[in-house]
């Protein structure tokens, strides 16, 4: 067994001899262009390359290597005067140069495998409160965890700023305000609203008041007398009022015309947006879990599918009207005749907004609803056709199953009538730390500490159980609870910067901890902490048994959606804002259904123990019913009936299937307005075939020759072709992104590519241009469209294997991804294969690993 | 001579109408600051993504006082003898195009440190606050904005670094900043010197656990440790302060600035906070003030829809207009900001202008491009001779020596700063 044990560490670490260099027959380059001046005697810039070193992996070599990329790049060098690089040359020298200046940089950042101590980041942070006293917490105050280019699990570039520590105190005590409760149960309440009455009789006092105003104006006009003698400020404030009364009276009649505005309300779309019926719960009603309920029915037959949905939200100071924080999407079946009641579970924190209101379903932004206002007008419609009629809206809660409530007695965990004496206090402190401290004990100075705080908060005044919040938030906010540590015996130091490759194997509890936070985001519960208390998590059935459990348990989706978000580059989905007048389709409920997509088909892979191919070319799709509207999938195929993902079949005629083709990349693939073939292509590149290229270099010089030229994406990009500095990536990148030009900005097929032309006016017009979707993957194999480009990255599925694995092992073990993991990487994918390549596979090898035992 | 005395003093120079008590603890502890000599303040505003290089930046062979304005900053013209643009500094190791204020105050080298892939080191507004901040309520104010990071700042919590080269937060709306400047609290002194030791107490407490926790870890880990226990110091000093100004009630400004309501977001977001940095020099609540300004929402309360970046990668056509328009309005409210400036009267009756050393720029050119870094400077602060366009010779000067420039010129004792390699005598001469 511990042979065993000793010879895969062998195999785990890869030997320690990875370096860089620019091959030495570049030395050309120079010779061709460079040392007339760059040599021992004129030494120009105080560079002479013939003695400059060709192994990059040196900090003043990479800057050196840096300066004379950066120099080529913006064209700075070869001076103006001098003899030219030919394309040809330039292209192939940057190319390489870029290329072994990221493996440097790599190289140099290499921890080699050190693991720095991680602070718990915001997702932790919310889980972990959540796990200790089941109260939901929003951390979005605290500083972001972004970190650039790796991910927030990676404990180096978790920082802690100045005002952090006391922020972690003020998050604490709103937490403890909700948890620790001092008054008696409170009452469930039910409101509700019959919608007829606000909006049909509020319309009609409205539109009352503007008849008696244009009643007023009618006499002064005929009165000849001062607009003032009839409550006008002056002429003009009389000729404003009339404009408005133009535009605004005939819906409002309209609306009261409507039969259905007699039994409730009618959502709509008028000038100043759309119209949200309210729910509101007071700010001084309790925290807990709350029921929005509302009555609602499609108007008739014809109103089309995507209508038929109401969104629900809250709205927040500085919205304007009919914008929501969109928080859901609901199908509405119900008919006027058969109406139906929906329910809309929320949980209310202290913090959290309570004006609650549902509207019709669409962009999420009033210009939109004026344009779509301005666009009935055009047609002699008084208002947009409306779609649903909802019969009253209600609010009920909160339901208390027992008081105190559970996050209570979480703290106080003797009986309520338990004398609250110092021995109890002090019981409860060393309790909760414990707890707190993932089952490591405070120290019994720590606790005099806490003590000393709750004895002054009493002698300020403070009863006894609001005394006790202040010593329980500061262990919310100490190292012990923030920090994941994992001590030795004898700690390594750092001996000329590298730290000594010893590594020694986690504690029982430190084990169970890392591997909880890998999967859930979250501490580990009680039964994992009793497995590896009792030695049996060592074992690997049962590593393997718990690690099952763990992903089927619902709160694997922390680990999905938290790594997937990162690892995709997701964030760029909200980099954007998508054009509604191009794109009125994008609203916020189908981008958030985009974006789900991705994680839910993660999922589907991992629950159904599919092979990590299917995220490529897959037969299914994992989609909602939104979605699959959106998809064009056709209402009844594959039953697709409500809000949850569930995998259908991918329609024979569908375009769908995998990563490549779903909205969200699509669209991430884009600026919002046309597509992007290179921040597709190099999408494609780094997270699908494994092959990233260099970043972005600075200072070259912008193409600007078809600026002012109204093109299509091909040929504006094939002015990459014409400057080295461009088609020494963008060769490779720009021919995949091609590949997809069939999909537009927001991921919906196109046969033309429209280009919009601008106007002086607000009105759209478009040029089209003819799609060619052919291009060619970097290695130069041909492809003919985005099926077959799909076929042949599919065929490459060990490349992405390979990408899925290193970022992997980045995630869970919190630590950039370093040379000397590329065996434990190979060695993962072997297992995977073993197991029919199952992308569940993958993380069992990794569980299973050396490595993931190793401080 | 007794404090009621020098009270009434005071209030006979009839510039800033203050009550007895809060003239009598502003002499108290402002007493580095005579009559006379009034104190130094640097500002430091960072634009995020750069400028439309074809219409900001002025004929580079017209130098001196003759050049002239471009588009760009047409609307500074008003004061345009008591400014300076200065072309042809840069930062040399940055190589993030998308990074316009992580390294723009600091010069660090992002790959210096082996093993690390981020690294950084003290900004130019912190080494000012480490020397001026002892005499005022606030060592330094950091002011930002949401999202700054998608803005073209790049990395970090606002523009500041701290000697650690760790981020440090700022404040990222006009209300927040207003509370911390301006919101008085009326718990009374005796409370709120027991909170104050109460607070003391806590830290005290976390510490002691940060001992358990610090036992066997190793280097790296010790020093993450050490974050924490410098945000503890960190905290420790704040208190410090806050005991020393403790029964100093917060002063207002002539003009008072009402606490913001509402959602304010773009352009009246830059004006507020302009404001509130005007008012905060005032009462000489701070003398150090950086200010990472928002672009995406900038250009959408200018009626935009696309966001910053977007704009950056402007051609020809409607992205350019935005980027000129956007640069245009900079211009416009940098020209209310020194009217602010020019307009108030410190005590011995020359004005906020005079000692103050402003400077408004970008790590980011334009573009991709982060060589020649657009670069305004104005205020009588740091002895700059203003009404000039200086173009310096080498194309790559770095932008730590202008950092080191101002520095000096406001009298901060620093030999060196960052990568600089000197000072910039065109800037006095």
């Amino acid at each position: 067994m511990l042979l065993l044990a000793a010879s895969s560490a062998v195999a785990e670490e890869a030997p320690a001899t990875s370096q860089v260099s620019m091959p030495r027959k570049h030395f050309a380059f120079f010779e061709k262009y460079c040392v007339d001046c760059h040599d021992d005697t004129t030494e120009k810039g105080n560079l002479d390359l013939y003695k400059l070193s060709f192994d990059l992996g040196t900090l003043e070599s990479a800057e050196m290597w840096q300066k004379i990329l950066n120099s080529l790049n913006s064209g700075e060098m070869p001076p103006e005067k001098k003899p030219q690089p030919t394309n040809e040359d330039k292209t192939a020298f940057l190319e390489i140069l870029s290329g072994r200046l990221v493996d440097a940089r790599a190289l140099l950042s290499d921890t080699g495998g050190e693991i720095t101590m991680r602070r718990l980041n915001r997702r932790e942070y919310e889980n972990t409160i959540e796990a200790l006293l089941g109260i939901q917490v929003d951390a979005s105050d605290l500083p972001s965890d972004a970190n650039s280019g790796g991910f927030d699990t990676a404990g180096g570039s978790l920082f802690f700023s100045s005002d952090q520590f006391e922020q972690y105190l003020k998050i604490a005590h709103r937490v403890l305000d909700e948890a620790i409760v001092t008054t008696p149960k409170p009452q469930v309440r039910k409101v509700r609203v019959e919608a007829e009455t606000n909006t049909t009789k509020a319309t009609a006092k409205r539109l009352a008041a503007m008849d008696a105003q244009m009643e007023r104006a009618k006499a002064w006009h005929e009165s000849g007398k001062e607009p003032r003698d009839f409550g006008f400020v002056d002429a003009a404030e009389v000729a404003i009022q009339e404009n408005f009364y133009k535009r605004d009276s005939p819906p409002l009649r309209a609306y009261l015309g409507w039969p259905e505005t007699k039994t409730g309300a009618v959502l709509h779309t008028l000038f100043g947006g759309a119209f949200i019926l309210n729910a509101d719960i007071p700010t001084a009603t309790p925290s807990g879990r709350y029921m929005v309920r509302f009555k609602a029915a499609v108007l008739n037959d014809k109103v089309p599918f995507h209508q038929r949905f109401i969104e629900y939200g809250t709205r927040l100071e500085g919205q304007r009207g009919g914008e929501l924080s969109v928080q859901g999407c609901v199908h509405i079946k119900g008919t006027m005749a058969d109406p139906q009641v929906v329910e809309i579970p929320i949980t209310l924190t202290n913090a959290s907004p309570r004006y609650f209101g549902i509207r019709e379903r669409q962009i999420n932004n009033r210009d939109f609803a004026r344009l779509v206002f301005s666009q009935a007008q055009a047609k002699n419609k008084p208002v947009p056709d409306p779609a649903i009629w909802v019969d009253w809206i209600e609010w009920e809660g909160p339901p208390h199953d027992s008081w105190p409530p559970k996050s209570h007695e979480a703290v106080f965990f003797k009986p309520t009538d338990t004398k609250l004496d110092e021995t109890y206090v002090r019981e409860i402190l060393v309790r909760f730390a414990t707890k707190a401290f993932r089952a490591r004990q405070p120290s019994d100075s720590f606790i005099d500490k806490l003590m000393a705080i709750y004895q002054a908060q009493l002698e300020m005044g403070a009863k006894p159980l609001a005394a006790l919040k202040e010593p329980l938030a500061v262990i919310l906010a100490s190292p012990g609870f923030l920090y994941l540590t994992e001590p030795v015996e004898k700690p390594w130091f750092k001996e000329n910067g590298k730290p000594l490759p010893k590594r020694v194997p986690l504690t029982k509890r430190e084990f169970a901890i890392r591997l909880a936070y890998f999967l859930w985001s979250a501490p580990p519960d009680d039964e994992l902490f009793k497995l590896a208390m009792d030695g049996e998590l060592r074992k690997p059935e049962v590593l393997r048994q718990q690690t099952q459990r763990m992903l089927n348990d619902p709160r694997a989706f922390e680990f999905i959606s938290g790594f997937t978000h990162q690892w995709l580059d997701m964030e760029r989905l909200d980099f954007f804002n998508y054009n509604f007048r191009s794109y009125p389709q994008f609203d916020e409920s189908v981008k958030d259904a985009a974006r789900n997509e991705v994680y839910h088909t993660i999922r589907t892979v991992i629950d159904e123990n599919r092979p990590i191919g299917d995220l490529l070319n897959p037969d299914f799709l994992v989609v909602n019913d939104v979605l699959s509207n959106y998809y064009g999938l056709g209402r009844l195929q594959g039953g697709v009936n409500g809000a949850q993902f569930r995998s259908v079949p991918v329609p024979a005629d569908s375009k769908r299937g995998g990563l490549l083709t779903m909205a969200a990349i699509l669209a991430m693939g884009s600026d919002g307005e046309r597509t992007s073939p290179v921040e597709r292509g190099a999408w494609i590149m780094r997270k699908l075939l494994n092959n990233p290229p260099p970043p972005a270099p600075p200072n070259v010089p912008q193409l600007s020759r078809n600026a002012d030229k109204i093109v299509g994406a091909r040929e504006l990009l094939n002015l990459h072709m014409e400057e080295a500095q461009c088609a020494q990536c963008h060769r490779r990148i720009d021919p995949l992104g091609f590949g997809l030009e069939h999909f537009n900005a927001v991921g919906l097929w196109r046969e033309q590519e429209l280009v919009q032309v601008p106007t002086k006016r607000k009105a759209t017009k478009a040029r089209a241009f003819p799609i060619d979707s052919s291009g060619t993957l970097p290695d130069g194999t041909p492809f003919t469209d985005s099926a077959e480009l799909r076929a042949k990255i599919s065929a490459r599925k060990d490349d992405f294997a390979r990408g899925f694995t290193e970022h992997l092992i980045e995630y869970g073990l919190g630590r950039p991804f370093g040379f000397k993991d590329l065996n434990l990487a190979d060695q993962i994918i072997s297992r995977a294969k073993e197991e029919k390549d199952a992308l569940s596979a993958y993380i069992h090898a990794l569980v299973q690993s050396r490595a993931f035992r190793l401080k | 001579m007794n404090p009621s005395r020098r009270a009434l003093l005071r209030s006979g120079t009839a510039t800033i109408a203050l009550p007895f008590l809060e003239s009598f603890g502003f002499r108290r502890f402002a007493s580095a600051a005579p009559l006379g000599a009034r104190p130094k303040r640097l500002v430091f505003l960072g634009m995020g993504w750069g400028v439309t290089r074809e219409t900001w930046y002025p004929d580079p062979k017209v130098t001196g006082a003759d050049y002239e304005l471009t588009p760009g900053l047409q609307p500074l013209k008003r004061h345009k003898k008591d400014l300076t643009i200065v072309q042809n500094l840069a930062n040399q190791f940055n190589n993030e195009a998308h990074w316009g204020s992580t390294f723009y105050l600091t010069g660090a080298n992002r790959y210096a440190e082996p093993g690390q892939s981020f690294h950084n080191t003290i900004s130019a507004d912190q080494v000012a606050a480490e020397q001026f901040g002892a005499d005022t309520r606030f060592t330094s104010i950091q002011l930002g904005c949401k999202g700054a990071e998608n803005d073209g700042h790049g990395p970090g919590l606002s523009m500041a670094w701290n000697r650690q080269g760790k981020p440090i937060a700022g404040l990222n709306n006009p209300l927040a900043a207003f509370h911390q400047l301006f919101a008085e609290d009326n718990t009374p002194l005796e409370q709120r010197q027991a909170m104050l030791k109460q607070r003391r107490s806590i830290l005290d407490a976390v510490m002691d656990d940060a001992k358990s926790v610090k036992r066997g870890l190793s280097s790296t880990d010790v020093e993450k440790v050490d974050e924490y226990l410098q945000s503890i110091r960190d905290i420790e000093s704040r208190i410090a302060k806050e005991e020393q100004w403790l029964d100093v009630p917060k002063k207002f400004p002539e003009k008072p600035v009402k606490e913001p309501k509402g959602k304010i977001e773009g352009y009246e977001e830059v004006k507020l906070m302009y404001d509130l940095i005007l008012a905060a020099m005032q009462v000489d609540a701070t003398r150090v003030i950086t200010y990472r300004q928002p672009v995406t929402s900038f250009i959408s309360s200018l009626g935009a829809t696309i966001t910053g970046h977007n704009m950056s990668h402007y051609t020809n056509g409607a992205r350019r207009q935005v980027s000129e328009m956007r640069d245009q309005k900079n211009a416009e409210l940098l020209a209310y900001l020194i009217d602010g400036l020019k307009a108030s009267k410190e005590p011995d009756g020359s004005s906020l202008y005079d000692h103050v050393a402003l400077s408004f720029g970008s790590n980011i050119h334009s573009i991709h491009y982060l060589t020649n870094c657009p670069t305004i400077l104005t205020g009588g602060g740091a002895g700059v001779k203003h009404g000039r366009h200086l173009v310096m010779q080498d194309p790559k000067t770095p932008l730590c020596n202008l950092w080191l420039s101002l520095l000096q010129g406001v009298g901060v004792n620093v030999d060196s700063h960052g990568d600089s390699t000197g000072t910039i005598k065109e800037l006095f001469a």
